[in-house]
């Protein structure tokens, strides 16, 4: 027989409350995972979308919500006109609600641009140019709202011909509705107005020379905000909120773990009372009892842990297939979550066992062995 | 028939001087002046009605509970000084309990090992104490046997192997056969007189049964709170 004998077969004495304790540990490290991988599934989605098309400055007014506040179009050709600013061109990106699907990305971009380029049509065509009423579909997009070439899809209260079906490379990409910029401004109501510049160094420019135009262009021009693409989901206010929403969601599911596994791990020690006196009387010392009680929290912590971050995941799973999640983010579960969500686990079961286990510890000898 | 304290001697175990113990803030007076000299290897016998003092006595032997006053040394220490009471409880002396207080979660095997814990045994060496132990007592057939599969005889035959885990030369006995009917009360007594003479270990065992007590090379008589009779067993 080992410590881990005696750890265990004391959580086996009461294995409902166990289960339940651990069930409420392993809600809280799965809201963990689902909340906070769907917001890393958001953020590396922009990322590889970013990395795909190939932009290496965005600017846009950060002040809007998930989506930049749309900017005046008129600044791209002041922007253009800065040293390093190789390649620059417009979007205008919305989530809206496009017909059966509760939210969708809908793109309008420069005809031109270069965020045209690394669409590959693996249906139909893409537009013939920018007046054409016609949208291409991302494969997801299309998926989602079960169009192929030669249907027709409304946004907001006009009409466009699906043109073709495109492969962009990147969830984002092809969860998106794109067409060209001055329809989608015409039918969104943002005439003149786009959200996004994006920009195209020469490919000498060092971290420097870029640095020096995101810096030249938030001088210039008040509200603009320039950020290198590879930093957009660091600095934005969107990914913050959305980053510190799910942390403050899933640190209030942990602190409903921890009174569950301190409400049972007192419970324990009050039930265990006669048992402790007789340990204490057997000559354990008081580190030994503090040791066990803190060391069945922990394995409490640990097992939750583990059946949460399988909750988790398959939670992730399950949200990733959503209508209203589907083309937006890729639900990302990485090494270093689940290594977050376990160690937060432990820490929680060790946390709720602290009180239990000094209050244990106080306890006489003598009068342990009468109660 | 009071008695004079029996001064301290070099092979003193245990030498009580005042002792006195008071619980609910000096309302209760459970102890009221006790002295007594116990030499290491005796049967002692302490006897008196339910409420004399009998068990407080017994658990300040045991480290369980400390004197209101006066002194009560351990191979001439005091006892309130010793550094490590854990320590104390866990080498020095064995406890056996009226209820047995053996843990029901565990097997009769695993109850004996509990208290070779923080010892530095290896889990092997302490499975095969406990083994060594148990056939001592004639549980060998027991060993992966939950307590509440056990008769009450068989139960404080565990429970003696488990007070004998660190090889104490003190044994703290507390209505050992309290529980038990004749027969079985009869084996462990016998069981337990073996023990301390092959070991010549220092036997405290409280009763309040005469036949019990008749086991003891001396008996303690305590009453209200006193010793009122220091004699040898006929």
């Amino acid at each position: 027989m080992t410590f881990l004998t005696i750890i265990f077969r004391d959580l086996w004495r009461r294995p409902i409350r166990t289960a339940l304790t651990m069930a409420g540990i392993a809600i809280g490290i799965a809201a963990v995972i689902a909340l906070v991988g769907m917001a890393s599934g958001y953020e590396k989605g922009i990322v590889k979308q970013l990395d795909v098309i190939g932009i290496d400055v965005i600017v846009s007014n950060m002040e809007g919500g998930l989506m930049p506040k749309a900017f005046d179009e008129s600044l791209r050709d002041q922007v253009a006109a800065l040293p390093d600013a190789a390649e620059v061109t417009t979007v205008l990106m919305q989530m809206l609600s496009v017909e059966d699907a509760p939210m969708i990305m809908v793109s309008g971009r420069e005809w031109g641009g270069f965020t045209w380029e690394k669409l590959t049509v693996i249906e139909g065509r893409m537009p013939l140019d920018a007046n054409e009423r016609a949208v291409v579909l991302g494969t997801m997009a299309a998926e989602m709202l079960q169009k192929k070439a030669g249907d027709t899809v409304q946004i907001e209260t006009e009409e466009f011909s699906v043109v073709g079906i495109v492969d962009g490379h990147s969830l984002v990409e092809n969860g998106a509705i794109i067409l060209a910029l001055p329809l989608f401004q015409s039918a969104s109501g943002y005439e003149g107005r786009v959200n996004f510049i994006d920009i195209r160094v020469p490919a000498d420019a060092g971290a420097d020379r870029i640095e020096a135009l995101c810096r030249k262009i938030e001088d210039s021009f008040a509200g603009l905000r320039a950020v290198r693409a590879s930093e957009v989901v660091g600095t934005s206010q969107g990914f913050k909120i959305a980053r510190a929403m799910s942390w403050s969601t899933s640190i209030l599911a942990i602190i409903v773990g921890i009174f569950g596994v301190m409400n049972t791990m007192l419970m324990t020690v009050f039930e265990r009372t006669h048992e402790i006196g007789i340990l204490l009387a057997l000559g354990w010392k008081k580190r030994m009892i503090v040791g066990l009680i803190l060391a069945e929290a922990a394995v409490m912590g640990i097992l939750g842990g583990i059946i949460g971050v399988l909750l988790g995941a398959a939670t992730l799973a399950i949200l990733g297939t959503l209508p209203e999640v589907r083309g937006l983010l890729e639900p990302d579960l990485s090494q270093g979550l689940i290594l977050k969500a376990i160690l937060i686990a432990v820490g929680v079961g060790i946390a709720s066992g602290l009180y239990p286990a000094w209050r244990g510890s106080r306890l006489s000898p003598s009068v342990a062995l009468q109660g | 028939m009071p008695t004079e304290p029996i001064p301290s001697s070099a092979s003193a175990i245990f030498a009580a001087s005042g002792l006195t113990k008071e619980f609910d803030d000096g309302r209760v007076a459970a102890l009221q002046g006790v002295d007594f000299t116990i030499s290491a290897g005796e049967f002692v016998a302490l006897v008196g009605p339910s409420g004399s003092g009998k068990t407080t006595l017994l658990n300040m032997l045991g480290l369980l509970d400390s004197p209101s006053s006066g002194s009560l040394k351990y191979r001439g220490d005091e006892m309130v000084s010793l550094p490590d009471p854990a320590r104390y409880r866990a080498r020095e002396v064995g406890f056996i309990f009226q209820s047995f207080h053996l843990l029901g979660t565990f097997t009769v095997t695993e109850n004996v090992q509990i208290p070779m814990f923080g010892q530095g045994l290896s889990a092997k060496a302490r499975a095969a104490r406990a083994a060594e132990l148990l056939d001592a007592v004639g549980l060998s057939h027991r060993l992966n046997h939950f307590p509440v599969k056990l008769s009450g005889g068989e139960r404080q035959r565990a429970a003696i192997a488990r007070s004998l885990a660190n090889r104490p030369g003190v044994l703290l006995a507390d209505e050992p056969t309290g529980n038990l009917d004749s027969q079985n009360a009869a084996q462990v007594m016998e069981l337990l007189s073996q023990l301390q003479r092959e070991h010549q270990t220092t036997l405290v065992l409280v009763t309040h049964d005469r036949e019990v007590a008749s086991h003891a090379s001396r008996l303690l008589t305590m009453r209200d709170g006193r010793i009122i009779s220091d004699s040898a067993t006929p």
